[in-house]
């Protein structure tokens, strides 16, 4: 399992991806939410990536900083769109 | 020196013609003689010929002099030279990382060959050889595509086989109430967070979500495409796409560009025009590695293992359908 997926949370702490997908569809909904995905911090942990298609206070006020110890980063990717 | 130059200009300007009319001879110009591969210090008139022969093969006429005008010549084999093809033209045979598009789209690009037991076909996406699931199979896929000048049946080169169906909700209506939703998802969160009972029904999709946009076109003539990717190469394998990994693409718009995966697990929702958003998950994300048009390529990691196919972005993001997952969901393998 590991081997397959590098992403896996560390000791106690439940997969990350499992944490993303129990989370993902109330974090889409939020306004101006158009990707949750799973990323890494600069000392190489997980962390959960929400990407905004443009500078939303108001939404990024409701992201948690941290979901079941994952730390969530905000991002402003822009809208995404078929090429 | 500049002496010499101009000696040689004047030289060649008598000489040009005569020396073009020689079999083999492609172009002439000025440059270092080269010796035994070094380059020497001699300026010289350089003749470049299609292949070098030996003097005993050629004709009398044929052979390049030593020395014309009193300035010395070199002679080097640089084959036939062509005009620089554009990923938009018409390529036969044609490589991956070309223009390519169902008949009633704009054009995307040509990701590479796959096969199954019943023969070998083009892999892109849906949106770009089915037309957002509009097409039927039998349709037109022409290479270049229709913005790029190409036209049904001259520069037909395929036609569509299969598609899996993208799941594109209607637009929905507005809705009347955004602050409400905002506040719902943020109860939610914290109610699930902290493990309550209580929380508010989870909001779920319209539709079903989707892996992959993808779709098969079968070639009228296998002889019509290349196999290879433009800029690449020979795929050498399947490889899974895992966080940090570094890819390339070679691409309609953008030619060959390079990246890393950023994210993985990525659910993206993405915007297919006239207000249709499709769902994605199991994504990968890039960082800028794409423009409009480059839909269909073939995402390879640095040893040519085929990763992904591209299929989306934003201005600072490309996302990547896995080639797996595409792979499974048609039914082929390279």
């Amino acid at each position: 399992m590991t081997q397959e997926h590098p992403d896996e949370g560390a000791g106690e702490l439940p997969a990350a991806r499992e944490v993303k997908t129990r989370y993902e569809e109330r974090l889409l909904s939020l306004p101006g939410v158009v990707s949750v995905g799973i990323g890494r911090s600069p000392d190489g942990r997980p962390v959960i990536i929400v990407g905004l298609d443009r500078n939303r206070p108001a939404t990024i006020r409701e992201i948690p900083e941290e979901i079941e110890g994952y730390p969530v980063r905000v991002e402003m990717i822009g809208p995404v769109r078929a090429l | 020196m500049n002496g010499n130059l101009d000696l040689l200009r004047s030289v060649l300007g008598e000489m040009r013609l005569d020396l073009l009319e020689r079999e083999n001879v492609v172009a002439t110009g000025i440059g270092y003689k080269v010796k035994g591969g070094e380059r020497t210090g001699t300026l010289s008139i350089v003749c470049s010929v299609v292949e070098k022969v030996p003097a005993a093969q050629l004709t009398r006429r044929a052979i390049i002099p030593q020395e014309v005008g009193g300035v010395p010549t070199d002679v080097v084999e640089t084959g036939i030279f062509r005009a620089l093809q554009a990923r938009t033209d018409r390529w036969r045979p044609a490589p991956g990382g070309v223009s390519i598009g169902h008949k009633d789209i704009t054009a995307g690009t040509l990701g590479c060959l796959v096969k199954d037991d019943q023969g070998t076909y083009i892999l892109s996406n849906n949106h770009v050889l089915a037309n957002s699931n509009a097409g039927v199979p039998g349709d037109a896929i022409l290479q270049p595509g229709p913005i790029d000048g190409g036209r049904n049946p001259a520069d037909k080169i395929a036609e569509l086989a299969r598609f899996v169906t993208i799941s594109l909700p209607e637009p929905a209506p507005p809705s009347d109430c955004p602050i409400g939703r905002g506040i719902a998802s943020l109860a939610n969160l914290f109610a699930r967070a902290v493990g309550s009972q209580t929380r508010l029904q989870a909001v779920r999709p319209q539709a079903g979500e989707n892996l992959v946009d993808a779709a098969l076109a079968r070639p009228l003539n296998m002889g019509d495409l290349r196999g290879d990717i433009l800029d690449i190469g020979t795929i050498s394998g399947v490889k899974h796409g895992e966080l940090g990994m570094a890819i390339r693409k070679s691409g309609r718009t953008s030619g060959t560009t390079s990246g890393e995966i950023q994210q993985v697990d990525v659910t993206v929702d993405v915007d297919y025009g006239s207000g249709r958003i499709g769902r994605f998950t199991d994504q990968l994300l890039a960082g800028t590695m794409s423009q409009g048009g480059d839909s269909g390529s073939a995402v390879l990691d640095s040893s040519n293992n085929l990763v992904g196919l591209l299929f989306a972005g934003s201005d600072t993001s490309t996302i990547i359908n896995r080639i797996e997952n595409v792979f499974s969901a048609l039914q082929v393998h390279l």
